[in-house]
This record gives C-alpha cells, structure tokens and sequence, in this order.
C-alpha cells in the first residue's frame, strides 16, 4: 500500500469505520444510561430542587475556592487544552470545511496562524499536564491505562495535524492519511472510555446538582 | 554508433550555442543547479548514439503522441537525434513481418545494450489474449525483449504502475512492467501522458551519465519527480494565504487562488507539470484554472472523486444511517437485560422491618 | 457572434504599477533580490558567476513583470538566434543579466537571473574559434 492508497483508505473505509462504531457506540450508550433510570428518592426533599442542576453545569466549571493554587496545572493547563480543541475542531477552517462537506452547515473560521498557535498552546498544556500526571505521585497513583491511552488518542490528531501542516517529518500524503486515522481511532475509542464525558458531562452535572439541592445543598 | 554527438549534431546544423542552450533549458527542467547546464553539455556532446526498442502494450498511444507531439521540430526532437531509435511501431515505416524483422534484427544486434522504452500496462487475464501482436501475447514479448535490454524505461502511467486499464475491476488483469521484470533497472515515468521532456531528461541523463537517474521508491527519476506539484505550483502563496477558489467561476478562480478545495491532487502527486508545463511551455493543468488530477501516481483512477478535496471523506459515510439503528437496538436490549436484572433483584429484596431492626 | 457575447473580459495591467500585495502579486519576489546581492558580492569576492532559475521558483506572471521592472535594464542586449531566439540582457545593475530562452515557437522555455561578468553563453567556445580560424585561413589562401 502506498502512501496515496492509504490515504484513499482512511478517507474511504477506515472513515466509514470510524464513524460507524463511533455512532453506534455513542446512541447505544446513551440508551443504556437514560433507560436505566434512577432509583425513588423515598425521604421528603428538604427543599426544592429549582435551578441547582442548571447552576451546576455551570459551576463545576469553575475551581473550586483554594484548588486553583492547589493545583494550578490541572486547572489551568484543563482550560487551555479544552478551549484549543473547540478552537481547533470548530473554527480551523479545513475542519469547517469537512463539517460543511457534511451537513452543509459552515462558518466563517479563524486564520491559519492563529489556529496553529492554538495547537502550540493545546499540545503544550497536554504535555505539562502528562508532566504533572506523572510526576505527583498521588496523581500518578490513580492513573490506570485508561488515562494515559485517552491522552495519547487525544494528542495524536492534534499532533499530526500540526504536522501535516506544517510540513513536518513525513510527506503532506501520509501525514494528513495518519491525521485522519488518528481522528478515526479517537472516534472508536470514544464512546467507550472515559472521553464519553463530551456527551454526559452537562446530564451527569445536571442530576448531581438537582440531587443536591434536595437533600438541601443548593447551588 | 558513430562519433561523438556533437559532431553528428554540427553535421545536421546544430550550433554549439543552441545545443548549450538545449542543456540550459534540461537542466533547469531536471531541477539542477543552473551551472550543470554546461557540465551535460560537455558530457553529452562526447556521447555515442545508444540504441533504443519501443514496445507499445495496453495503451492509447497518448503517450507516443505526448511525446512526439511535443513542439516539433524542437528542442526535444533534437534528442531523437541523439538516439538510434530502431523499433517502434507507430512511427516506423516498415509494417507487419518488416516491421518485426526490424525489431529481432536490433536485439540481436545490440543485446545486452540496447535501451527498451514500454508504453502500456501487460494483461495477464485469458492469458494475456486481451492484447497480442503478431499473434504473440503482450507478457511474452516483453519477457523476450527485456532480456537483452540494458535498462527499461517504462513511459506513462499504464507501464509503470497499470494506470487506467488497472482501475477497478481490472477487466483485464492489468499489471506494470516492475511487477513482471525483477531483474533489470527499471525507470517508471508515470503521468497521463507523461511531460516530454522528462522522458527526453532521461535519455539525457542516460547519455550524459551512461546510468540511470537517482530514483524514487516508486522508480521515478527524483530530478522531476522530487517535489509535489503542490511544492513547485505557483499558486502555491494563495494556499499558504489560505485563499481558495470555491468554485470554478468564483471571484477566486478568476483570480487564481489555489484549487485545493475544487480537488487538486497537487499536494500529493510528484511530477513537473508546475516548471515543464505542456504545449510548448503555453500552460499546464492548474495555470488552465484545473486542479491537478495526480495522474502520475500509481491508482489515481481509484483515488476518490477527482474534485472533492484531498482532505474530505472520499464519499458521505455510508454506516451514518445503520449504526444509530444498531446502536438504538442494542441500546434498548442493554436496556431490557438491566431492568430485568433489576426486576429480579427486587424481588429477591428481602424487606426489613423496624422490628427486624430493634432486635 | 462578437466576443463580447462571453462574458470574460480582459482587465489590462499597468506595468510597474504593481506592488507586493497586489492582485497577481504572490510576494515571493522581494526576497529574490536579497538573493541577487548575495550573489554580487560573491562574483565580485571570488570572481565566481551564479544563477537564479527562475522557471523553477513558484513565481507568478505578475511577480516576474515585477522583479523585471526593479532591476531596470542596462547599457547591453544580446540576442542569440539558435533553435529560437534567447536574449541575454543587462539590467541596471551591471553583472546581473535576465536571461530568457525561447524556442522556435517564441515561447519561454526557460529563464534564468544570471550574475557574471559576461554569461557563458555569450562568449564564443575555443573549438568553434578554431574553425574560424581555419575559414580566415582559407579565405587568405584562396586570396593569395
């Protein structure tokens, strides 16, 4: 297979591939959760739930009071690396492109150079975060296989991507076909690690914090 | 095989001046440093005419006409006065019988030394029936042809890598020179057709050198095919501004932005359209306002829409519809299996009492 | 049917009036020139000629007329009938030479910035002076 057949591949059946467990993956697992429902809360609530869930989503967004200094890293290095992917995946304009190419939806997307300083920003936050996984021992204590293997799916589209861009190391043909795969590979991993939080995260928050308000801490 | 070029040239009136001009121009079309122009001139008018066979298989002659074509009589013409070309069977006079004499009568007389230039893929279906001449299959003449040659050069797409009568399914079973000659060099000199003055480069390299040019890993001689169209396109700075032609008569066609989203294959196709340009010099492909179609690359028929981006799925995903389903359905049995399990445990609940508790 | 009925029209440029930036314009040419002092001071350190292929640089039509009208054009022009006509013209920077090569066509086949003293191309090979050599020595003998 030569470098054109295997971006032919990646961009014919490895994609059909990648997006075929991605969606089947994703709408299983969301069955599965909304079906299971939750069990009756049979004490009298303390107080009505009003908008604590919405409040929620919001707040744990936020650090909490003192953990900012505790751990700087995680929280800022958190920010920096999700704010650089949206940027990346939504406003890099070949990305556009691909979604317009799809579902003919498109917007105007930010200029070459500030997405590719977007992407220096994004893989350094990861990498410092890696660092500091690695080197708190607590941190690392925690970490099972599942954390590194979803950083690394995580950084290499970013990371090939770049590079594809940039013209490094490898020919345009092959970097921009190992791009694609990458993105394929995360698109598989997705729905069943911990990276499915891009479509629990606000549902999760949501009942943690209407939860909450009934038994009388509300947000 | 007579004297050294040069004399043959001055006898035909080549001047001294236009034949270092003639190197000026190849060597700025090979990609050499603009001084190499007077190195090959000084080789090359020492050289002695080599003898060259011309097989043509499977193909449309669009590469003969390419190169014979080109600008005659001209620049590249003068190379067919470099060689002694002995066999080939569109240009030749002689016709049938005559015509195959002439072909044994110059294996036989430079084996082991003449130079073999194959146009068109070998088909290997029905035993080759699919293209014979004079009742011999394509696969056994060339398996006759290639053994006295010193090197092969495979012109075109077809012989290099199968080009169109390879594309899928490949009625014909289709194959390149490479995948049946193991044991000679071989030159692939891919392109649909290919540039002229790549092929007359080579010749010029072989004569100037008396080797083969450095080659790629896809046999192509690196001097034309180093670099991506996309490399060498002058329309490159608009990519890198990230200006692009949406359409074919938009504002940025019309002022020659880059044609990557209207599916150039520049960025992946290796050949010299973008400096050897067609015509005489008059234009190529992308300065005509056409994206690149990557037709020197091996299966560039079977590379995905030719004007759709290099970048975007080849085609809609076809599993779009049928993965939510199955996942719907294998959502709702997860579904069932958990509130039955569910079920089961509170039945299986055993219920306490505050009696039970206040023992 | 006149011409007018396509609707493509042809929008004239002004020679000169073009500036990096500009419609057509790629910027790839202003480096070029820093490039070409380079060079100068090379020939005029060791003596040695160099040359830029301009046919191998991804310059549009624009960019060329441009770099054309900078370097502005000396006191010398030559002009070599041979397989089609090339010129190798001074610009006004002495030392530095457009070289353009064109084929019987009249079409550019390749075109080169040169920086020597005098191009190769202009001076005459010792072996074609050597035949010169003997036509006057025959012209002299059959005079005699």
């Amino acid at each position: 297979m030569n470098e054109l057949q295997f971006l032919t591949w990646v961009r014919g059946p490895g994609l059909d591939i990648a997006v075929g467990i991605f969606l089947l993956g994703t709408v299983w697992r969301l069955f599965e959760i909304y079906t299971l429902g939750r069990g009756k809360d049979l004490a009298a609530p303390r107080r009505a739930a009003g908008a604590s869930g919405l409040h929620t989503v919001f707040r744990r967004s936020l650090p909490p009071p003192g953990m900012l200094k505790r751990s700087p890293v995680s929280y800022i290095g958190g920010y920096i690396f999700h704010i650089g992917l949206a940027v990346i995946v939504f406003l890099g304009a070949p990305h556009i492109m691909l979604i317009a190419n799809l579902t003919g939806l498109s917007w105007p997307g930010l200029p070459a150079q500030i997405i590719g300083l977007a992407t220096v920003m994004t893989m350094a936050a990861m990498l410092a975060m890696l660092v500091d996984r690695i080197n708190k021992p607590a941190k690392r204590f925690l970490s099972t296989f599942e954390d590194w293997f979803t950083w690394a799916v995580t950084f290499l589209p970013v990371l090939t991507g770049w590079m594809a861009v940039q013209h490094l190391l490898l020919p345009y043909t092959t970097m921009l076909a190992l791009h694609i795969l990458s993105v394929e590979i995360l698109l598989i991993v997705l729905p069943f690690t911990k990276l499915f939080h891009v479509f629990t995260l606000f549902g999760s928050r949501w009942y943690n914090g209407s939860a909450n308000a009934r038994k009388g801490v509300p947000v | 095989m007579q004297g050294p070029l040069i004399d043959t040239l001055a006898r035909q009136g080549v001047s001294r001046r236009t034949f270092l001009k003639y190197c000026a121009t190849l060597a700025s079309m090979m990609a050499l440093p603009p001084a190499a122009g007077l190195a090959m001139a000084e080789a090359m008018a020492a050289a002695r005419r080599p003898s060259v066979i011309w097989l043509p298989f499977q193909e449309c002659t669009g590469c003969t006409e390419s190169i014979t074509r080109s600008h005659s009589p001209t620049l590249e013409g003068m190379i067919f006065d470099m060689i002694s070309l002995d066999y080939q069977e569109t240009l030749m006079a002689a016709a049938g019988h005559q015509a195959e004499e002439a072909l044994h009568a110059a294996m036989k007389a430079n084996h082991g030394k003449y130079l073999l230039i194959v146009d068109g893929s070998i088909p290997l279906g029905q035993d080759g029936a699919y293209s014979c001449i004079g009742g011999r299959s394509n696969l056994e003449i060339l398996k006759e042809a290639a053994q006295g040659a010193a090197a092969i050069i495979a012109v075109g797409t077809c012989a290099a890598y199968g080009g169109i009568p390879k594309a899928r399914p490949n009625p014909t079973g289709a194959v390149s020179v490479s995948d049946i000659v193991k044991d000679k060099p071989i030159v692939n000199i891919p392109g649909c057709p290919p540039v002229p003055v790549v092929m007359t480069g080579v010749l010029a390299h072989y004569l100037t050198f008396g080797s083969l040019p450095d080659l790629d890993d896809k046999g192509r001689p690196r001097a034309f095919f180093g670099e991506t169209i996309h490399d060498r396109c002058y329309r490159r700075p608009f990519y890198d501004q990230g200006k692009f032609a949406k359409t074919f008569d938009d504002k940025g066609a019309r002022r020659g932005w880059c044609l990557f989203e209207l599916g150039c294959k520049g960025p992946v196709t290796h050949n010299a359209c973008a400096t050897a340009k067609w015509n005489g010099g008059t234009s190529w492909p992308v300065e005509s306002g056409h994206g690149c179609l990557g037709c020197s690359e091996p299966d560039f028929w079977d590379a995905g829409d030719f004007y759709k981006a290099l970048s975007m799925p080849a085609h809609p995903p076809t599993s779009v519809v049928a993965a939510p389903v199955a996942g719907a359905t294998a959502g709702a049995a997860a579904g069932f299996a958990n509130r039955a399990k569910k079920n089961a445990a509170r039945k299986a609940r055993q219920p306490i009492t505050v009696a039970d508790l206040e023992k | 049917m006149t011409l007018d009925v396509i609707p493509i029209h042809v929008v004239p440029r002004h020679a000169g009036a073009a500036l990096p930036g500009e419609p057509g314009l790629s910027g790839n040419a202003p480096p070029l020139l820093r490039e070409l002092a380079e060079q100068v001071r090379h020939l005029l350190e060791t003596g040695e000629p160099s040359a830029i292929d301009l046919s191998a640089l991804p310059l549009t039509p624009a960019d060329l007329d441009w770099l054309r009208e900078k370097l502005g054009s000396g006191e010398i022009a030559v002009t070599l009938q041979a397989n089609g006509e090339s010129t190798l013209d001074e610009t006004a920077c002495a030392g530095v030479w457009w070289v353009t090569h064109r084929n019987e066509q009249g079409a550019v086949a390749s075109q080169f910035i040169e920086v020597a003293f005098v191009p190769e191309l202009v001076k005459a090979h010792p072996a074609d002076v050597a035949i010169g050599r003997e036509r006057l020595e025959f012209m002299v003998s059959e005079n005699h």
